[in-house]
Parts: C-alpha cells; structure tokens; sequence
C-alpha cells in the first residue's frame, strides 16, 4: 500500500489549506459606526422599528402611534416588527448587516450598560443637544438613570412601569382592616390577619413573600429600601450596604410567619400563569400582591367577585417617611450604532419619547406609566385612581431602580440566586453569602470589560 | 386397555391443563402490562388532544372532558400570525436538508464501506466523533462565521448549507447498512467495466434503498424538530422562525392559552405521525442499524 | 514514497492514482464539512477560550482569565455540571433499563404485538418542543390533569418543572416517555438471542430470572453498553427540553421587565449546553462560552472513545 500515501498527503494538504484559509478569513472586525441620511432634505426613508409587546391592544397601540409619526413626517416610512425579544435584537445588532433594525426597543432596563459600553446602540446625547432637549427637565430622574451608562444616554425611556400593591378590598373587609399597610409590620400584621388556613395548604394567604411569587422578586422589594447595589468604582455593594441584607432577613422572617418555606412553596406551584386568568390575584388565592400597573388593565376587564385596590407598597419600619416609594423600570428604546439612518431614526425615537401626546395615549392603551414630566401631568391622562397610584410612585423621588451594569442583569441573577437558597434554607449564614455573592458580581463585571 | 391407559391420560391432562393455566395467567399478565404501559405512552397524547378542544377558560380548570368542543382552536392556531411560514420554513428546511444530506453522504458512505484506502479507519472514527459532538461545542465560529463572513444569520442557509457537506450520522449509518452488500455484485459490476459511480448508481442505491429511506426519515425528523438550529441562526428574523422555534414562543405570545397552544403543539406533531404510519418499516430497521451487533 | 524499493510497473501506478483520486472524489463533500464545520470551528473555539469577545469590537487576548472565571468564580458552572451529571447518570440509567423492560415486555405480548409496538414507540417521534409543552401542561401543578388525578386518588401532588426537587425527575419523566428508539434497539437484539441458548438453560434446570441473568445479558450486553454511551453523549447535549420547559413552567414571560430566569426553578435545569447559550448569545462573553464548550468536548470525546474501542463493533469492516 505504498501508493497510498501520496492521496492520503494530498487529503491533509487539501483539509489543511481549507482550514487555514478559514482561519485566516476569520476575521472579526467591529461594525461601522453608522452614518446620516437625508430625511432632513425631505428624501424618502424607510426605517426598521422592532419592539417587544406581543398582545394585540399593544401593537395595535404602537402602530397607531407610529402612523401619527408619519403622518408628521410623510418621507419617513417605519416597518415595524413586533414581539422580538433582547436577545434578539441584539443578536441581530452585534452580526449587522441590511436587515438588522434602525430603531430598537427592549423591557430589559438591566441591558442598557451592555448596549451603551459595547456601543450596540448609538449615543443619543448629540441629538438631544442638537435638539434643544434638556433631559433633566424632560424625563423623571429614575427613568433617566436607567435610560443611560456612565453618561452615555444610548436610550431613552418609552413608558416605564412602577411597582406597587394590590390588595383584596373584600378580604380586607372581612379581615377587619380598614386601610391598606404603610410599614412592614402593618403589613406583616395584615398578611397574618388575612391568612386563612385550609388543611395542610390555604384557603386564602395574605402574601405570598417567595421571590418567585411572580413580581415579588428580589430586586422589586429592594425596591422599598432604595439600595444602591454598586460603589463609586463600580464595586458590588451588596454585602456592605446593611439594606440588602435587612430585605432578606425580613422576607424570610415573613416566610416563616406566613407557614414556613415549604407550604407556602407547595401552594405557590398551584398557582396559574402569572399573565392569565389563574394569576393567584385575581383567583383570590392571595389577598395581596406585589405588582406593575399593568395589572389594573388586567383586573379591569374581567369581572371578579370581590373588589380590589391600589396603593404603594409598605416601606421598612424605620423609613416609614419614604412612604409612597417603590421599584421603577420601563421600556427604553434607542437607535442602532450601526444604522445608516440615524436621522430619521432619531426623529421616530424624539416623536415617540418626548411628544406628549403620544407618550399619554400610548399609556392610556397599554396602561403603562407615562415616561416624561410633561405627560405625567397631562390632564388627558386616565383618571383611574388605581392606576393613578402608580404615577404618584413614578413622581416619588424616593422611588428607584436597578443600575445599569456592564453585563445587564447578571448582578440581579447573582443576587436573586442567593435570595432562593436563603429563603428555602439551603444557605443558612447570610453574611457569608452575600459576601460569596459580592464575589461573583464583581468578578462577572471584570470579565465583561 | 381404556382402562390402562387412561391414568397416564388424566395425568397428561392434568399436566396440559397447569401449563394451560400457567400459559393463560403469563398471557394476562403480559398484556396487562403491556396495557398499563401503553396508557403511560398514550394518555398525554389524549390529554393533549382533549384540551386543545377546550374554551380557554375550560383549559385551566382540572375538568378533563371539554364542556363544549372548540373545533375552530384549530383554524384559529391556523390562522395565527406567521403559522403558516414556520410551515413553510420546516417543510422548506426538512425537504433541501433531507435531500442534500443524501447525495452528500452517499458516496462517502460507500468509498468508507466499500473502498480501500489509507486512513480509512482514520476517516470512519472522524465520522463518528462528529456524530458524537455536541453541537454547542462549535456553536460559537459557527454563528460568527455564519453571521460576519457570509451574513446569512436570519435565513435558514445556515442550517441547510452544511448538508451539502455530509452529515457524519447519516454517513455512518449508510456505511453500516452498504457493508451488508456483497462484495460479488459490486465487482461483477466492475469487471462489466462499469465506472465506480455508476455502479454506486446502478447496484448499490437499488440494494440500499431501505436503508436510503430510513436515513432520509431520521434527517427529515432531525430537521423538523431542531429547535437549537433555528434558535442561533434563524430567530432574529421572523420570516425564517422554523415550527419548532415559534412552537415554543407561542405560549409567550398567547399569554398562556393552554387550548391554542396544545392545538398547535398536535398541529407540529401530526405530519411526523403521519408520515410514521407510511414509513414504520423503514423506520424501524433504521434505528436498529444503529445498534450494532457484538 | 511510493518510488522507494521495487519499481513499480507504470500501468500500476497509474491505476492506483487512479482509484486514489476516486477515493478523493467520493469523500469530498465530507472532507470539506469535516474541515469547515469540525476541524475548523473546533481549533477556533479554542482559540476564542484565550480571547476577550463580544462580538462586536475586535477580540483581545486574555489569557487564562476565561478559564479561572469558569471554575473560580462563575458558580453557576459547577451547579451546571452538577446538573449535567445528575441527568447523565439518573436519566441514563432509567432510560436503558425502562428500554430494556419495554422491549423484553413487546417481545412477549402474543396478542397485538403489532398495535403495541406502535403506540410505544409513538412518543419517540413527538418533536421534543412540542412534547415539553405538553409535559409542561400536563405536569402544571395547579391546573394540570395529572396532579388532578393524582389528588383525586389521594396521592402527593409534587410541584414538577416548579420545584427543584422535582424538575429532574419531570424532564426523566419525559425522556422515557419517548422510549421508542431504545425500545426498537433492544427488541431486535432480545430476538437475536439464539433460541438453543435457552432451550439448554431450561434444561439445566434455569428458571426465568436465571435465564435472563445468564443467557439474555451477556448475549445484549453489546447493546446494552451501546445504548449507556450513546445516551451519555445526547445527555451531554441535553438543551431543548431543559430550556423549553424551563421557560413555559415558569409562568413569567417577557413583558414586565424581567428576564427569563436560565434553569428555572433555582437553577435545577441548567445544564452545560445552556449555559454555552447564555455565556455566549446573552451575556455576549463568547470568550467564556468557549471555555464551557471545549470542556463539554472534552467529556463527550472521554465517551465516545469508549464508541471507538475495536470491542464496540462500531469500527468493524468486512475486510
């Protein structure tokens, strides 16, 4: 088999020159900066818009908007593609290309310090300048913190959404308690009161505190104390700033009153779907919740038994002054780095942000907390005083929200991890945990720089 | 002589009659289990199809039987926004992937089965690590090489292209089945001065053709139910979402409507049930060739 | 070379560069795939491991940062691995012995052999993200029908793909639920068991476990150790149902803000290949996600050596 050598040579030169010329091409080079067009001179533009919202009122809502937009402007034509999720849009900014989107919107407030630092998304500041736009003087200071990183404002704040409490007016009557909580120890006293047991399980439970009831999430109630998750260099502060470890010592004294980890855990997994009829809210499963404005919308259109209110979540005893605060996230959209268009994508961007009449109408069809002082206080704005709840929390300065991160949401998962192994018990010393967790955040910022 | 032999008679009843009984408790036995175990296989799909009938409102309740039968979920899941080009994506994505990955893996099959050659033995354990790698291992060149060389991200190219190229689970199982062929009707083929594609054509693929069709059935089934695939390339652009992938955000985008989403989910299972009845043969010696014999 | 020794006659020659350029041709397609979508991606995934990359501005070199961020400071790798080898060994086993029962059990069944072979082999064709959602329904434990009957006959009602307990065993639920392919590998190999085989153990005296233990086990032992490797390899690649049942079990869906919680509940589903999905396409650290692949590659190559033993018959040839 003497011969046989000379293809079997032939076959590593073949595979070797292919691979090398693979690696060779495989050249990652960085996406160009985008450029202007010439919507200003009157040109005709097509846009690409992508958004998240899904249901119908929703899309319905942002098309209308967007063809009063284009009514404004005749030659900027926008092609809107709903329900795309983050990872997409981002997926689909970092690879380029002609398809990729002009103008962008994301739930996911934790992305910005990712979209800003990697220059995903473009740096709004020279067009607001260009525009005479004061940002302070346009958008609440919450909306804006979370809208920009480290003084790159790549997004604007489209709506945001304020996290409050519903409660069961009906139980609370039957209960025998007259007003909503304003401390924690009214309130625990109230989830006590409200809890009726009903053989190994509940009838009805006054709260459920796991951080996986829904929106009782960890970051949500640390929303009640305004912590401040990051130091001045960028260091995790969750294992020095007291309040952090003061929410999860109270939550987990809440689990123990209310039944202990493991039957409230076992009566949470019967819950239904956060965003359907079985929501344990409105099956009366839980006489009060953690929740978005968003849920007035939900309540409102079905016809339930009892009655049910709004009103800000109760704060910790010993802040009982910032009463009326609460947790504050919204949806932000911005303008690709890489796009072509960024004239005309900035006109979308400045109509949809800053125009008053579209940010209320927009937040009068999807009920969500209109995102600019203005509008705040436009007197078209929906009168419903249980959604009017929720722009008082907006308008709170004590309100707050979670930093942006040079790795988005990962601190939160971080510390989010640690809160279910110290709810259920299976992390037993806090002070250890949080520092183990500190840890990690910082050790996962480092890596995404 | 009744008399005499009649004893060992009764006896032999007797005897016949335990092993009758002890046949009949077995046959029970077994088929019980086998009942058993066949409402484990079976009772999903009923449930499955049972809520897909139901109003929304009936689809959350513990109530197993519909109240009323909602026919029209169907036309409705239908109808929804983009069902129809996941269909036509995964027909398109199946149908190309299936046939490319057989006149790719053909004659690599055949030149490993059938030819002599330096580093044969190289080459088949080269195929087999492919098939054994986990495709999240490669995942990452893969995306960038698919997403800045060529821009093709947000189309399915990227799924259907490499089978252009051999898919190592197909090679390796056609390989097994051509080294079945006798040797004697490839050489008489030969000495007829037959070229060696031709006789690949001629011979071969007519001997081969159940074991062609089971490979076809696995890439067709591969392709229909990938959902890693469509999630890394084709999902940033709804145009190209794949059955599969948009099977798995239906939920999302229906808030929780179990009787949709159980319709849509017998809606992606039906044609590969379907096309099960008409291939069960050579489906079923497919997966066995995969085994092998110690 | 070829030149070397004895003179080879030209005709010769020319008929063996002949077939050796055939040879060529046939395995061209592969060869190209073997170098573009294997040897390449596989020497530019370690190469990405030593690199800062986010996909968008240029890669940088940063050693060994990547590798002592995975094992030193990313918790979530160990309980990935954990989780990982929790499924491989638990959902293996059970899935080859349940296999092995089905199969012994449809080679059996005298009446409707044909009818039953079919409906358990049915599940097995379920596209897997349609067969979650359904297992996701199915297993919901406030509204589904399974935790209805099981309370109905007074039974616990676990929490399923919403407790961390009990998600594992779901998803091992619905692994042997789509038993068919092993079903089919095992009843073609208990029907090769050589009928004489049996007849003399009968006559030895052997009773039906006895028969089994020694004449049905070391005849499919082949297949038996087959079926544990190549189930160890597709468990290392386990990634739709986690994920997809992660998702619809967790009731939360984009909209509020939140994002998906990765392995949900607490991480009990999250397993090596997801987290090469986070690392890389949603924390857009590519450089990590690198790391997490070639350790992958390295324990799914560590079983499919076992594949490529002589003794495996995987390697057998007819000459």
């Amino acid at each position: 088999m003497h011969s046989a050598r000379r293809p079997s040579r032939l076959l590593a030169a073949v595979t070797g020159s292919a691979v090398l010329a693979l690696l060779a091409t495989a050249c990652t080079g960085t996406n160009s900066a985008g450029g202007q067009d010439d919507s200003a001179a009157g040109k005709d533009v097509t846009i690409t818009f992508w958004h998240g919202w899904s249901q119908d009122s929703e899309t319905k809502a942002i098309e209308e908007n967007v063809a009063a937009f284009q009514k404004a402007h005749p030659n900027i034509h926008v092609k809107i593609v709903p329900k795309i999720e983050d990872e997409k849009s981002e997926q689909a900014l970092r690879a380029g290309g002609e398809d990729a989107p002009d103008v962008v919107s994301s739930f996911t407030t934790d992305n910005v310090g990712k979209f800003c630092s990697a220059k995903v998304w473009a740096d709004l500041n020279p067009f607001l300048k260009k525009d005479g736009i004061d940002p302070a003087k346009t958008f609440p200071a919450p909306m804006l913190k979370y809208s920009q990183f480290q003084g790159n404002q790549c997004s604007l704040p489209l709506l945001g959404d304020a996290y409050g409490l519903y409660y069961n007016k009906t139980a609370f009557a039957a209960a025998g308690i007259t007003a909503p909580p304003k401390t924690f120890s009214e309130f625990e006293a109230a989830a006590a009161k409200l809890t009726v047991a009903e053989g190994e399980g509940f009838k009805q439970l006054g709260f459920m505190p796991a951080y996986h009831g829904y929106e009782s999430s960890i970051a949500h109630l640390l929303g009640q104390y305004g912590p401040s998750y990051f130091d001045g260099e960028g260091k995790s502060t969750v294992a020095t700033d007291p309040k952090v470890g003061a929410l999860m010592e109270w939550q987990k004294s809440l689990v123990g009153k209310l039944g202990g980890f493991e039957k409230l855990e076992k009566y949470r997994t019967g819950f239904g779907d956060e965003f359907s009829a079985k929501n344990p809210f409105h099956t009366g499963q839980v006489a009060m919740a953690m929740d978005g404005e968003w849920r007035t919308a939900a309540l409102d259109e079905e016809k339930l038994p009892f009655e049910w209110a709004t009103a800000p979540f109760p704060v910790p005893d010993d802040q009982a002054a910032t009463y009326g605060r609460g947790y504050q996230t919204g949806t932000i959209i911005g303008i690709a780095r890489g796009s072509q268009k960024q004239t005309a994508a900035w006109e979308l961007v400045k109509y949809l942000t800053t125009n008053t009449d579209a940010v209320v109408s927009f937040a009068n069809a999807i009920h969500n907390v209109p995102s600019t002082f203005e509008a705040l206080n436009s007197p078209k704005l929906t009168n419903d005083p249980n959604f009017r709840t929720f722009i008082e929390i907006a308008k709170n300065p004590n309100s707050s929200t979670t930093p942006a991160s040079l790795n988005g949401g990962a601190y939160q998962v971080s510390l989010q991890n640690l809160g279910f192994d110290y709810e259920s018990g299976k992390q037993t010393d806090l002070k250890a945990g949080l520092a183990a967790t500190a840890k990690e955040i910082d050790a996962a910022v480092n890596q995404a720089k | 002589m009744t008399a005499t032999i009649s004893l060992p008679l009764t006896r032999r009843d007797a005897a016949v009659r335990v092993a009758r009984r002890r046949a009949a408790l077995h046959w029970v036995a077994v088929h019980s289990l086998a009942v058993a175990a066949a409402l484990f296989f079976v009772l999903p799909f009923v449930f499955v199809f049972l809520t897909s009938v139901m109003t929304d409102r009936q689809a959350i309740t513990a109530d197993l039987w519909p109240h009323t039968w909602q026919w029209d979920n169907f036309v409705k899941v239908w109808q929804t926004d983009g069902f129809l080009t996941w269909w036509r994506n995964t027909l398109l994505y199946a149908g190309l992937g299936t046939v490319l990955t057989v006149l790719s893996s053909l004659p690599v099959a055949y030149a490993l089965a059938k030819f002599r050659f330096r580093g044969r033995n190289l080459a088949l354990m080269a195929v087999i690590s492919m098939m054994m790698l986990p495709p999240q291992v490669i995942i990452i060149p893969m995306y960038l090489f698919w997403a800045k060389q060529l821009h093709l991200t947000g189309t399915l190219w990227p799924l259907i292209i490499p089978m252009a190229f051999g898919d190592a689970f197909s090679i390796f199982l056609l390989r097994q089945f051509l080294l079945t062929v006798p040797k004697e009707y490839i050489e008489a083929a030969r000495i007829d001065g037959c070229s060696e594609f031709r006789t690949l054509l001629k011979v071969v693929v007519p001997m081969a053709k159940p074991a062609i069709a089971a490979v076809a059935l696995f890439q067709f089934f591969y392709c229909w139910n990938d959902y890693f695939g469509p999630q890394i390339y084709a999902s940033d652009n709804q145009g190209a979402w794949t059955l599969s992938y948009g099977l798995a955000s239906f939920k999302a985008s229906h808030h929780t409507n179990w009787n949709l989403t159980m319709a849509a989910t017998l809606l992606v299972m039906a044609p590969v049930i379907v096309l099960f009845f008409f291939a069960q043969k050579a489906f079923i010696e497919g997966v066995t060739l995969t085994g092998v014999k110690g | 070379m070829a030149l070397v020794g004895t003179p080879v006659p030209a005709a010769l020659k020319r008929k063996r560069r002949r077939e050796a350029l055939r040879t060529l041709a046939f395995l061209s397609p592969w060869l190209i795939g073997f170098a573009v979508f294997f040897a390449y991606p596989l020497l530019s995934t370690a190469y990405f491991s030593f690199m800062r990359y986010d996909g968008f501005s240029a890669p940088t070199f940063r050693g060994l940062q990547n590798w002592s961020y995975v094992f030193t400071d990313y918790p979530s790798f160990w309980q990935g691995l954990r989780n990982t080898l929790w499924l491989v060994v638990v959902m293996v086993a059970l899935r080859v012995a349940f296999g092995l029962g089905i199969g012994l059990l449809i080679t059996k069944v005298k009446t409707g052999a044909g009818v039953f072979r079919t409906l358990f082999y049915l599940p097995y064709l379920a596209p897997p993200v349609a067969a979650t959602i359904a297992f996701a329904f199915l297993l919901n434990p406030g509204t589904g029908p399974v935790n209805a009957l099981l309370g109905d006959l007074g039974l616990p009602t676990p929490g399923w793909f919403t407790d961390p307990d009990w998600s594992k065993p779901a998803l091992t639920m619905l692994a042997m639920w789509g038993i068919g392919d092993l079903m089919v590998i095992f009843m073609a190999a208990l029907l090769d068991v050589p009928k004489e085989q049996y007849e003399a153990a009968e006559l030895d005296g052997a009773g039906p476990v006895q028969k089994f233990r020694f004449v049905t086990i070391p005849n499919i032992s082949p297949i038996v150790l087959f079926a544990v490797v190549t189930g160890v390899i597709q468990t290392m690649q386990y990634y739709t149902q986690a994920i997809v049942a992660g998702k619809v079990a967790s009731g939360v869906i984009g909209g509020s803000g939140q994002q998906f919680e990765p392995g949900y509940p607490n991480g009990s589903t999250w397993t090596l290949p997801q987290m090469v999905y986070n690392l890389g396409f949603q924390r857009a650290d590519y450089g990590s996600a690198c790391v997490v692949a070639l350790i992958l590659f390295v324990i799914s190559m560590a079983f499919t050596s076992l594949l490529l033993r002589r003794k495996s018959g995987l390697l057998a040839s007819e000459d």
